[in-house]
């Protein structure tokens, strides 16, 4: 009698009966299928899978071009299909032609014949292959509600409209008036603009101090403690989704397992998803290529405009099994303790908090000048900007992983907008109006800080974009957000979404001014603006410059990161690069506003392990 | 729960009503002061430029931008809404009430035992100095408040260890700088205390300093780590102050073309010729001997503030505390050195007062034989506030000297009559006539006048041509005579060349309107 897979698996010593029985366990208490659990659970790597059955007599066939009857097709949902990884595809000669990749599986040989009332003709292929062709013929219906499914049940928060009518007719009025204003009185106009522009930066970096001061007060405040995280009982953790869209990262897979492996959570109650772009074979190809166990499962995400990290984690909601559920990126190195203090957070919450964000910081920081400037930047902004916000309870503008949701509360609020390149920030403004908060946590995940100037400018302008897109999307009707967040969420909105692409545009312009002023001494400056002007504007610069450096100095401080103090001077130049991304940005909205600059990883020679504080 | 709660509350409230109090105490002290004619060279100094910022003409930016010290001088001004005369008083009197506001609220923070409550209601309502401060309308209150600040969250940081405490420090430290720029010395005499906090934090099994900083010093990693941090923590606490003073010096520099303006020039600082003045007038003596010598001075200070002594004894096993209280007597030595020409202000002993009771607000919950204790204390502040009194009665300086025999005698002042008059002459010259006066000497009379609009004064612009040709500009010319001790630091004195002129030659152009011991007021023809 011919063997079942399971046991010619243990027959060739892939795996051992205590496994197999462990499988089955987790099997029945899960609902997954055998070849799931086996490929995706880290008890055997796909290349022994295809050595043992290949060694059976088994043959392994290429099925992307295979013939396929949208009829046959449409009678099996996809989910099924992807629990067994397992597409029945046309009629041939009075059967099935369905693909396995467990050619045993009863459950669905059977399927097969009580729905097609046929028997089925069994092509063997790899999972990764039935994947990715389950998910392209069957996912256009997932895809679509991806894509469209928030801007068909809010369409006021999806950013599929750049700009609205009253949007468009005011900003031009605003050019307009401008424009007049400088045609009959230049002078004055410019006094005015150059005024009001001063006291808006330094309102804002004061109002930036006063977070920080606000959020350094409670750096030794633990969320939860190592002794919380040591009473959990694994038992009672509920799974975890973890999604990880991927494109082009077939240089980090490998980086990528060792990371998920070192995460301290009961295995079989983690639910990763590596999501994989349709035409990504290159990091299809480093997955199939593993020469040991994965533990995360594949979803391949159909193609369909806009092609965008939300659009690929709102469709992998569809498949997603968990209770929480985090985003990493591909070269993200969390904490190992940080979904146990996540839960045990939650647990101490209020029910209405949503969203728990972790610190992000870099394990590359010494690599050169700009992951420097990097991480002396997000441990500001991780360590002190989101702690003080979170303080005042003004929205935060979440940021792009490590950002650990509760699974049914996404599903209500329609998931991330796809239209939308900084979907986690915009995703945090909107469920503050809705009344949920979102808390931080004593946790941090390392990622790759961009070493390469042209890289690092692609990924802020995208940043930049996206905080343009998420103000103009919330700003459509200003009364009544401002009903919804409260003056404190309205100004804190309109400081740390609205403002900084402004500051970053008009930086170069009070820059520029400034230096022609202190080089050249320009009489025109002079006769432009008065004393009092320049005197003012200088005073804002320079005090301005200098709050900001500190608060970058205090933050590496607080990291211990004491070889980078310095370089929180260069802060100034560094603002300069951000100009240049945010012009970009604003060009990139005006001609192409949904389009996902691509962020190079694995560029770091850095051996990615966190350095941990002193 | 609630019961204690309420306590709290209560307590909070006790302390607000005591303050208000306390306010109320000084402002009525201040204002009888004032009525009976005290002023002092500062708060005249305030009074001037204040009327000039509201009353006078012409560009007032640099007067508003460049006066310093800047923070006591902002303070005065909403004042002003009150009486312009009274506002460095209320300043003072309202500020000095805060810091008790403050000391007292850390305290009860810190020991429910209202004994201490007491005690520092008594310094504050009877210290010699305290008073001084509350009731001169001098910038004292403003110094103690922000030093009070700095060296509390300094002690915070020891416990505390967050970046918060450090980067309050750091910005108490700046606003100190813009009430007494000298306190930017202090930040030399952190070096030591802040390589040692650094090496103290190094991760090292040996507890001894002295082996803790070999080992540091012979491992190449181990140095680097050492040399980061206490850089690190350097320009944490330091990096705000020192680039603050520079962007207000580059201020200086691009608005007056000077970046020491506010150091140097007797239009913006009224200490540079009242510091000078009062050391030329008792060090030129040939027969003085001061008793500011140097390591005395630290010996003087422990005379005025036995306190401090008590304070560094109860901090004995914390070598951090230790070096921190030892870094004011270095910066109080130094300064001697290094202004040499100039005598140690009272404010520079105050500081050891209130660092004092700072260090017994941090520790005066754990000592053990209480009552021993606070008999003990209590018999040290009955001396200081002697000492407090003895002080100032001796003090070099004639501001410090006259506020307390006037409180003690509490007769008429009569220091500023001849200001006074002068300023009277003034105000009662006909409509619309124009005097040149150079306020850099002659602040106290403007401080009296009436109508600052009248006055020509050296932050308008057509004052460089009224000296020039004052017959185009103005009606009278204000001089300092040839016994006036400020004579040599104006324009406007006897050698200036209208009044040689008429002295000389012609009585027609120029004659002399009205005169004083130290003024002569000339009209022109």
């Amino acid at each position: 009698m011919e063997m079942s897979i399971p046991e010619l698996l243990i027959h060739d010593g892939f795996i051992t009966e205590a496994d197999q029985d462990k499988i089955d366990d987790f099997s029945r208490r899960s609902g997954l299928s055998y070849i799931k659990i086996l490929l995706n659970f880290g008890y055997l790597s796909r290349k022994n899978y295809e050595r043992s059955l290949l060694n059976a007599g088994y043959e392994f066939k290429q099925i992307r071009d295979e013939a396929y009857d949208l009829d046959i097709l449409a009678q099996t949902d996809l989910k099924f299909a992807d629990a067994h990884l397992a597409l029945p595809l046309r009629v041939e000669k009075n059967k099935i032609v369905t693909l396995m990749a467990n050619p045993s599986d009863e459950l669905f040989i059977d399927y097969i014949k009580f729905t097609y009332d046929m028997e089925p003709q069994i092509i063997l292929a790899s999972d990764l292959d039935i994947t990715w062709l389950s998910h392209v013929l069957l996912g256009q219906k997932y895809v679509k509600s991806a894509v469209f499914d928030l801007h068909n049940r809010d369409p006021e928060s999806s950013a599929l409209t750049t700009f609205t009518t009253p949007q468009l007719v005011f900003t031009f009025g605003i050019i307009t008036a401008v424009a007049i204003g400088l045609m009959l009185s230049f002078v004055n106009t410019s006094i005015i603009i150059n005024v009001l522009l001063s006291a808006f930066f330094l309102v804002s970096i004061v109002f930036k101090l006063f977070l920080a001061l606000v959020g350094s007060r409670f750096e030794l405040h633990q969320a939860v403690t190592r002794q919380e995280v040591r009473q959990v009982i694994d038992d009672d953790l509920p799974v975890y989704t973890i999604h990880l869209p991927v494109y082009k990262e077939d240089r980090l897979i490998k980086k990528l397992i060792w990371n998920l492996q070192s995460l301290d959570y009961p295995r079989e109650k983690l639910d990763i998803k590596l999501l994989i772009e349709e035409d990504d074979d290159k990091t299809l190809t480093a997955v199939r290529d593993l020469d040991f166990p994965a533990v995360f499962e594949v979803i391949v995400v159909p193609f369909h405009m806009p092609k965008t990290k939300p659009k690929a984690c709102n469709y992998g909601l569809h498949f997603s099994r968990g209770q929480y559920l985090t985003i990493y990126d591909a070269e993200d190195i969390p904490d190992t303790d940080q979904l146990k203090k996540v839960v045990t957070l939650f647990n101490k919450l209020p029910v209405n908090y949503v969203c728990i964000q972790c610190a992000l910081n870099y394990f590359n920081r010494g690599e050169n000048f700009l992951t420097r400037m990097f991480t002396l930047e997000y441990s500001y902004w991780f360590d002190y900007m989101l702690p003080g916000l979170d303080t005042f309870d003004i929205p935060i503008p979440l940021g792009g992983t490590s950002n650990h949701f509760k699974f049914e509360f996404l599903m209500e609020l329609g998931g991330w907008d796809p239209f939308n390149v900084t979907e986690d920030a915009d995703l945090g403004v909107r469920a503050y109006a809705k009344g949920y908060k979102v808390a931080i946590i004593n946790s941090t995940t390392y990622e790759e800080a961009n070493n390469e100037m042209f890289n690092w400018v692609r990924q802020r302008s995208r940043w930049i974009k996206g905080y343009m897109q998420t103000h103009l999307v919330h700003m459509r009707n200003p009364v009544k957000l401002w009903k919804k967040l409260g003056w404190k969420g309205f100004l804190g909105f309109n400081f740390f979404i609205g403002a900084t692409p402004v500051t970053f545009l008009v930086y170069p312009l009070l820059l520029g001014i400034f230096l022609c002023y202190l080089i050249f001494d320009l009489t025109s400056i002079r006769s432009i603006f008065p004393d009092w002007v320049l005197f003012m504007s200088i005073i804002n610069l320079m005090v301005g410059n200098i709050l900001m450096i500190y608060v970058n100095m205090m933050a590496v401080f607080k990291r211990r990161y004491y070889e980078l103090i310095l370089f929180a001077i260069a802060n100034p130049i560094y603002w300069l690069l951000h100009s240049w991304a945010a012009y970009k940005a604003l060009y990139q909205l005006i001609v192409k506003p949904f389009y996902w600059e691509k962020t190079d990883h694995g560029l770091s020679k850095i051996n990615n392990q966190p350095a941990p504080a002193e | 729960m609630s019961l204690k709660f309420k306590i709290n509350i209560s307590r909070g409230q006790t302390l607000v009503i005591i303050t208000m109090l306390i306010a109320i105490y000084y402002l009525v002290c201040g204002i009888y002061l004032n009525n009976l004619g005290y002023f002092n060279q500062e708060t005249l100094f305030y009074i001037e430029k204040v009327r000039i910022i509201f009353e006078g003409r012409g560009y007032k930016l640099k007067v508003i931008g460049l006066t310093a010290p800047a923070l006591p001088f902002f303070a005065t001004l909403p004042f002003t809404i009150i009486s312009s005369l009274l506002a460095p008083a209320i300043a003072s009197a309202l500020g000095t009430a805060t810091l008790f506001y403050l000391m007292a609220g850390t305290l009860v923070k810190k020991t429910a035992d209202d004994f201490y409550l007491l005690l520092l209601i008594i310094l504050f309502l009877f210290h010699p100095g305290i008073l001084y401060a509350a009731c001169s309308g001098k910038s004292i209150y403003m110094v103690l408040i922000f030093f009070y600040l700095f060296f509390l969250n300094i002690f915070k940081f020891y416990t505390s260890n967050t970046t918060f405490h450090i980067s309050i420090a750091s910005i108490c430290l700046v606003l100190l700088l813009f009430c007494d720029y000298k306190f930017i010395w202090l930040t030399l005499f952190f070096i030591p205390l802040i390589f040692s906090i650094a090496l103290q934090s190094l991760n090292l099994a040996e507890k001894e300093s002295i082996f803790r900083m070999t080992l540091s010093f012979n491992s190449p990693s181990l140095r680097r780590k050492l040399i980061n941090k206490t850089f690190a923590l350097y320009v944490i606490l330091f990096l705000l102050p020192i680039a603050t003073i520079f962007c207000y010096k580059m201020l200086n520099l691009t608005n007056a073309n000077d970046a020491d303006y506010f150091l140097n020039s007797p239009y913006a600082n009224w200490n540079v010729l009242a510091e000078r003045l009062s050391y030329e007038k008792i060090a030129l003596n040939p027969d003085f001997q001061s008793p500011e010598i140097s390591l005395l001075i630290s010996a003087r200070i422990v005379m005025f503030c036995p306190l401090i002594l008590f304070a560094i004894t109860l901090f004995r096993r914390n070598a951090y505390q230790i070096l921190t209280l030892l870094t004011p007597f270095a910066f109080v030595e130094f300064l001697h050195i290094k202004y040499d020409k100039a005598f140690l202000l009272y404010p520079y002993y105050l500081i050891f007062l209130i660092l004092a009771v700072l260090c017994f607000i941090i520790k005066a919950q754990p000592v053990k034989r209480t009552i021993l204790f606070k008999s003990v204390l209590s018999l040290i502040i009955l001396v200081q506030l002697y000492t407090g009194y003895y002080f100032l009665n001796t003090s070099l300086i004639d501001d410090e000297r006259n506020f307390i025999t006037l409180l003690k005698n509490r007769t008429v002042d009569g220091q500023q009559d001849e200001n006074r008059d002068m300023a009277n002459y003034l105000n009662g010259l006909p409509d619309g006539s124009k005097i040149l006066i150079d306020d850099a000497v002659a602040y106290p009379i403007v401080a009296f006048t009436n109508n600052v609009a009248d006055l020509t004064l050296p932050y308008q612009e057509n004052f460089l041509s009224a000296i020039e040709t004052p017959g185009q500009y103005v009606n009278y010319i204000l001089i300092a005579n040839t016994k006036n001790l400020l004579s040599g630091y104006t324009i406007l004195n006897s050698k200036y060349s209208p009044v040689i002129y008429q002295t000389g030659n012609n009585y027609a152009t120029l004659q002399k309107a009205y005169e004083t011991d130290h003024w002569i007021l000339y009209k022109l023809y």
